[in-house]
């Protein structure tokens, strides 16, 4: 439900409760033959309604791939993952996608796009032109509407990729490494917008990051992946004031401490990680 | 305005055909041969052809064929090949199929069809349409293959089906692939149609042809030749046309917006 409050109501609700449960979920790969990849490793998580949860780990360590499972696109090899209790079967429009390679629709418009998701809902067409032009100008596009995407850059595509996955309300955006392929600048804007559409709409969101100064800026909490197999090594409560400012936040010891512990713990995974 | 270079774009394919038609203008007055009529009788004769309303129904009726046989194919084809490049089950079935099919020419199962369904219109449809089928289904199914997975996850997300998101991101998605392999199937269609009329003969432009061939008209046959060779021309012209109209997303050089001003 939007809310112009900014802090998050503690008291007046009953606790935020589960809406993911990741439980004792692993993958195996069949690489060739007779090899198999052990990618995740009893990954065991839950995620409160409303929670902004960052996924941290070295590189194949297997963050996509629960995202993937957490999506329903890929069913785990042992485990299960449940969405407010269900067991998640497949992929749905409560779940909301923003992967690594964009995937646009490249024979839409930018804004054909962003409306792809509401008219696919059955929203009005008019209706669904007015929110996703809206959109499109949250996301700092305004006047791209009818670009085709091949004609957008980097940073660009990736927005319209955001944009297109709000406009159909997901409540859990899964997003993998949206911002992992922009300069800082664009990253640092896209990051404060991130934050006010999820200080605005409380989506719970679930962020794949390579980027320890981001899950801190963003996260409540940080989950610490390690490498060979995807183990979840540590999960890091955040606890900073809300709303974030960035240059308040730059300056806050607290910050500064989260920011080198989790660093160093990275560092650390990463040299376990070293394949075998 | 027309710019220097697009003028040069617009009129080459004419300069090229009047170039054409100037060297076998001078080749046939250098060797003055019978069966080698000058470029101006053989275009005198192209009136004649066209005016004479028995050869206009031939050429139609070729036309016809020619549409239904196409038609037909690419209907069944993309269908066809959009599965194949999806589903493992229907490519591991279909795949031997078509593999057995695609190196023998069409027009040598021609025999065996005219001997299961004589010599008319089904019989040649049925080429022209064994003819098409092949590089469409081929270029669909490459197509759909290459269809990013993320776009198709994208679309599940969102409450497509399967079967929609076939229709709604496969196809659009793997469309200038497929509308490549569509450009091939008209041009052999083409192909098909004559050789089908060269080997049932009964009607056809092919007939047109062949006929005037036997009797040594040889003004006619050029005529026809020419007649036929344009006919390819301009619907290649026409489904081009068409063609970089869908897909001007996915063409490299759709121009650029080079400043926003
Ligand atoms: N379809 C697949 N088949 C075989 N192995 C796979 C497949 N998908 C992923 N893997 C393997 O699983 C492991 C985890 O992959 P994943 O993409 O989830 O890593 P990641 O943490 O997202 O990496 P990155 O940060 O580089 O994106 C890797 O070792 C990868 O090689
Ligand atoms: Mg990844």
């Amino acid at each position: 439900m939007p809310s112009s409050e900014w802090v998050r109501p503690l008291t007046s609700q009953k606790p935020a409760s589960a809406i993911l449960e990741i439980d004792r979920v692993s993958q195996v790969f069949q690489t060739s033959a007779r090899k198999e990849h052990l990618a995740l490793s009893e990954i065991s998580l839950t995620i409160e309604e409303g929670a902004f949860v960052s996924i941290l780990g070295p590189s194949g360590c297997g963050k996509s791939t629960l995202l993937y499972i957490v999506g329903g696109f890929v069913s785990p090899t042992r485990g299960a993952a449940k969405m407010k209790g269900q067991a998640i079967t497949g992929p749905g429009p409560d779940r909301g996608p923003v992967f690594q390679e964009f995937a646009l629709f490249p024979w839409k418009t930018v804004l054909g796009n962003v409306m792809y998701g509401p008219r696919q809902r059955g929203v009005r067409a008019t209706e669904a032109e007015a929110q996703s032009r809206a959109l499109i100008e949250m996301v700092g596009l305004k006047g791209y509407e009818n670009f085709y995407p091949k004609e957008l850059s980097g940073g660009m595509k990736q927005r319209v990729a955001l944009a297109r996955t709000l406009a159909y309300h997901p409540q859990v955006l899964l997003m993998d490494e949206p911002f992992g392929a922009l300069d800082a600048h664009t990253r640092t804007r896209l990051q404060n917008d991130l934050l006010n559409i999820w200080e605005r709409d409380r989506k719970t969101v679930l962020f794949v990051t390579h980027s320890v100064d981001e899950a801190v800026f963003l996260s409540d909490k940080v989950v610490m992946m390690s490498n060979s197999p995807g183990r979840i090594r540590e999960v890091i409560a955040i606890d900073l004031p809300r709303p974030r400012r960035r240059n308040e936040l730059l300056l806050d010891p607290r910050y500064q401490k989260y920011v080198v512990d989790i660093e160093r713990m990275f560092d650390e995974s990463e040299e376990a990680g070293a394949p075998l | 305005m027309i710019s220097p270079a697009a003028l040069v774009k617009r009129t080459a394919p004419v300069l090229a055909c009047i170039g054409l038609l100037a060297i076998w203008q001078v080749a046939s007055l250098g060797l003055k041969s019978d069966s080698f009529p000058t470029a101006t009788d053989a275009v005198r004769a192209i009136p004649d052809i066209l005016g004479d309303k028995e050869s206009l129904i031939n050429i139609l009726a070729s036309l016809r064929r020619m549409a239904v046989g196409f038609g037909i194919a690419v209907l069944l084809s993309i269908p066809l090949g959009l599965l194949m490049g999806r589903s493992r089950a229907v490519s591991a079935f279909f795949n031997p199929l078509l593999m057995v099919i695609y190196p023998v020419p069409k027009a040598a199962l021609m025999p065996i069809i005219m001997l299961w369904l004589g010599v008319g219109d089904i019989t040649k449809t049925l080429v022209i349409f064994l003819g098409v089928s092949l590089p469409v289904i081929y270029h669909s199914f490459e197509g759909a293959k290459a269809v990013e997975e993320k776009m198709l996850w994208s679309g599940a997300a969102m409450g497509l089906s399967p079967l929609q998101c076939l229709v709604r991101i496969v196809l659009p998605a793997a469309l200038p692939e497929i509308l490549t392999g569509c450009r091939t199937g008209l041009v052999l269609a083409l192909i098909t149609m004559i050789t089908s009329e060269m080997i049932a003969r009964q009607s056809g432009a092919g007939n047109i042809l062949f006929n005037a061939l036997d009797m040594g008209q040889y003004d006619t046959v050029y005529a026809m030749i020419i007649i036929v060779g344009a006919m390819g021309i301009c619907l290649d012209a026409v489904f081009e046309r068409v063609r970089t109209r869908l897909v001007r997303w996915s063409e490299p050089q759709f121009d650029m917006p080079l400043s926003f001003s």
